[in-house]
């Protein structure tokens, strides 16, 4: 495990409290009766099919070209997209141009652990499968050679991050005007047995990762779509599961991402007729200030004259 | 693949013949190429085995070590992979060049064997909460012809199979100290229950079909591949007659390739990829059973180590 | 919210997000900026307003302006404006300011060739009595041949210089043309070599030199007195 010696890190083996409350070793029947209760109702109040409900905004980075932030309850995500520019080392011709995503969790971000400032497999991981999920989306190849840069920031996580991360990166590449063929819209569930937990938080993710006992399906998917032109741009699935499972929750996911859609389109309208407002506003001052140039001139011009 | 050229109707030729289940090397879309496979060839692991599959060559090799096990996680082992990709394959592999590839594969491994139904880190338990095998799966690319993953995912399922780990009492001193007694017979080992462990298969999609296993000129006609992680069956590698039918599940779905897919190939894809991970897994079986009882039989004489 | 902009809306015509399908596309729509076309129909890649321009009789572009600079880049065949940085007798390095009417974020590299700076003579021409640092120039994309740089060429009549300043003459004051080969400082009067564009209307981005033809006048009727 390499360390960023320019920081201190604190002494190697300090644990975090948690692990001696009691809460930290609760069994595997425990956390699943903490997680749905008998009436089928989650830990905060959701059925099992209810996402969690979404805020979003754009324009939140104003060094940005393009940025945006999404909010899942307690999931936070910070996302900026920069102009395209040179692809550093590399020395190939490339026809289509290239997305580079940096996925990057706060220290203080996840419940269990504090994350440390070198990049984790975890966040490596996270960044390839939102580069996968966003290059079916971007016109590439109308920046050969070059490439964009989309960086995401999680605040907060409770869960879903990889989908709040590529709804958020959706919407900042639209803020930033690069050229994409649909609006890219994601979702998680979590899987545990015959029960799908729909946009998982951080302990229901936790849930469906730890093996159980009895051979039963578990897991996590994340599907993104491009709703109007029907296609999966990126699909992933961890745990174990029979085929019936996969196809179920792939069904699930197809609508809770059409879901999304009519979400997304309003934030991006509301975001064009705020840049509208913005230009027209720019636009006046401009004006105005012209004219008190142009009044100050005549002045001058006429001074001269006199003299 | 540098220096592939292909012209527009050699690709249409062989889009013509997938979709006709009839590839251009004579193969059906489920068909691999002829493999070979070779295990026990390190002295210096605890467990080897070299597959070359048409041009791709991999050797991977299982060290073991002892190690203390996670805390949330008492009663499991530790399992980790790393994939060297070295500039013998390609030059392109040269200083950093293959670094994403490898993590790519790394992870893909990891992923694919976290659940316990792929498999049971519970056999690499010494003492629980206090001592635990941590095996560390080693994968060398030797050469690299295409189809990468799923020669990767074969290559260490025989290298586990392969793998002896030492029978080891551990005994619980005062003061809650760890007391290893590891027997003086060299061949009072244990073999490792690899029966679940997972296969990849990559689905190359040419046209509307998908492939196994394809080969440089097929890659080059496809912008999308599905990688999907299945369980084995373990009655293939054992000789007892009574055990359950459990395997055949997914580990993971992971998706490569900037392109994206219409959901309902999707789900075709899953269902060949299970039929394709089923034959392979019972052919891999049949070659490790048989390369046991000959080792048994008689120990290989036979020079020049990489044939 | 929807009741409150409605007016807003109504003046800037119809709002347009990515993938959302314009109209159909055969030989009356053609997909223009901001749009690409599949299976028949046109669709936006871009937040904006829709644009239909009828071009020509029963052509119509349909196009999406979006209200930021959109990313563009470069694109062979395109006109560009750049500012020469380096001459060396080999070539001149400049790096390119503007696509078109629109202004880059980021400049990028640009490469101009001693043999691709004149249409005619290309073997006899000197880059020194072309171009100097500084100037302002227009020009086309060449085809991409190398990455990190763009090729560009001026071989063409309406590209080459657009603005330059004289040696010695004070900042601001760029020098004028007298023939196709020569500019002047209109303070200093002199003459230095440049390989001059004749600059017609359309490659002019109007809102940086907006033409007043009043003022111009003016200038001379002074320069005159």
């Amino acid at each position: 495990m390499p360390l960023d010696y320019r920081r201190f890190n604190g002494p190697e083996d300090s644990v975090s409290y948690k692990r001696f409350t009691k809460g930290y070793l609760k069994s595997y029947d425990e956390l699943y009766k903490e997680s749905l209760d008998d009436k089928g109702v989650r830990k905060d109040g959701r059925a099992l099919s209810e996402a969690r409900s979404l805020f979003a905004r754009t324009d939140m980075v104003s060094q940005a070209k393009g940025s945006s932030y999404v909010e899942l309850r307690k999931t936070k995500v910070v996302c900026s997209v920069f102009d395209p520019r040179e692809i550093p080392h590399q020395n190939e011709f490339s026809q289509l141009g290239q997305i580079f995503c940096e996925v990057k969790f706060a220290p203080f971000s996840c419940p269990r652990r504090r994350r440390p400032h070198v990049p984790d497999a975890e966040e490596k991981a996270l960044s390839v499968a939102l580069r996968k999920a966003l290059e079916p989306t971007v016109c590439r190849h109308m920046f050969p050679n070059y490439q964009v840069d989309v960086f995401i920031y999680i605040l907060e996580n409770d869960g879903s991050c990889l989908s709040a991360a590529i709804n958020a990166a959706g919407l900042a590449l639209a803020d930033a005007a690069v050229p994409m063929y649909d609006v890219i819209t994601s979702c998680t569930v979590a899987i545990v047995g015959e029960k799908m937990f729909v946009d998982p938080t951080e302990a229901e993710e936790n849930l469906a990762t730890i093996s159980p006992s009895t051979p039963i399906n578990h897991g996590i998917i994340t599907l993104s779509m491009l709703s109007e032109l029907k296609q999966i741009s990126d699909f992933t699935q961890v745990g174990s599961m029979d085929v019936e499972c996969v196809v179920k929750a792939m069904d699930i996911l197809d609508k809770e991402c059409a879901r999304l859609v009519p979400l997304m389109q309003k934030v991006l309208v509301a975001n064009v007729l705020k840049c509208f407002e913005t230009r027209k506003r720019l636009e006046e001052e401009a004006n105005e200030k012209e004219q008190l140039l142009n009044a100050k001139m005549d002045e001058w011009k006429k001074l001269l004259k006199f003299t | 693949m540098a220096g592939l050229l292909l012209s527009q109707s050699e690709k249409l030729f062989i889009v013509h013949g997938v979709q006709d289940d009839y590839r251009s090397d004579g193969r059906s879309n489920l068909d691999y190429r002829p493999m070979e496979l070779e295990t026990d060839l390190v002295d210096t692991a605890t467990g080897s085995a070299r597959l070359r599959l048409a041009n791709t060559d991999l050797l991977v090799a299982v060290k073991t070590e002892i190690d203390v096990p996670s805390p949330d996680k008492p009663d499991l082992g530790k399992i980790e992979f790393n994939v060297d990709c070295s500039a013998n394959a390609t030059p392109q592999f040269e200083g950093r060049g293959g670094d994403q590839l490898a993590v790519g594969i790394a992870n893909l491994m990891q992923a694919a064997y976290q659940s316990s139904q792929a498999f049971n880190l519970k056999q690499l338990c010494i003492f629980e909460g206090k001592q635990c095998w941590k095996l560390f799966v080693d994968i060398l690319i030797l050469e690299c012809g295409g189809n990468l993953c799923d020669a990767v995912s074969l290559a260490v399922k025989a290298a586990l199979f392969n793998t002896r780990i030492p029978c080891v009492k551990a005994i619980l001193m005062d003061g809650g100290d760890v007391d290893l007694q590891l027997s003086d017979d060299p061949f009072d080992n244990k073999l490792l229950d690899v029966g679940t462990a997972p296969l990849l298969v990559t689905l190359c999609k040419i046209g509307d079909k998908c492939v196994v296993d394809p080969s440089a000129e097929e890659e080059s006609c496809s912008v999308v591949s599905l990688i999907v992680g299945i369980t084995g069956t373990p009655s293939c590698y054992s000789d007892q007659e009574n055990l359950a039918e459990v395997g055949g599940k997914f580990s993971t779905i992971d998706m490569n390739g900037p392109g994206s897919v219409a959901p309902k190939t999707l789900k075709d894809a899953i269902n060949q990829g299970i039929v394709a991970a089923k034959l392979l897994d019972k052919a891999l079986a049949k070659a490790l059973i048989n390369e046991r009882k000959e080792n048994i039989r008689t120990k290989k004489s036979s020079y020049g180590f990489l044939k | 919210m929807a009741a409150l902009n409605k007016e807003k809306l109504k003046e800037m015509g119809k709002l347009c997000i990515p993938g959302m399908r314009l109209s159909i596309s055969n030989k009356e729509n053609i997909a223009g900026p901001g749009t690409y076309e599949l299976r028949g129909y046109i669709y936006a890649t871009l937040c904006g307003t829709l644009k239909i321009e009828q071009t020509e009789s029963e052509v119509r572009t349909v196009s999406v302006e979006s209200p930021r600079t959109p990313s563009v880049l470069p694109k062979t065949g395109d006109v560009v404006t750049a500012k020469v940085t380096v001459v060396n007798p080999r070539m001149v390095q400049c790096s390119i300011l503007c696509v078109g009417s629109s202004v880059l974020v980021r400049p990028y590299r640009g490469i101009l060739k001693k043999e691709d700076i004149k249409a005619t003579e290309k073997d006899r021409v000197d880059p020194y009595k072309c171009f100097r640092p500084g100037d302002v120039i227009l020009a086309r994309v060449l085809p991409m041949t190398e990455i990190h740089w763009y090729h560009i060429s001026t071989a063409e009549n309406e590209l080459g210089v657009v603005i330059a300043t004289a040696e010695g003459s004070p900042q601001g004051v760029s020098m004028v043309p007298i023939s196709w080969s020569e500019m002047q400082c209109p303070k200093t009067l002199v003459k230095e070599p440049r390989k001059v564009a004749r600059v017609i209307p359309e490659n002019i981005n109007h809102a940086l030199f907006p033409i007043r033809d009043n003022s111009t006048k003016e200038l001379e009727i002074e320069a005159d007195k």
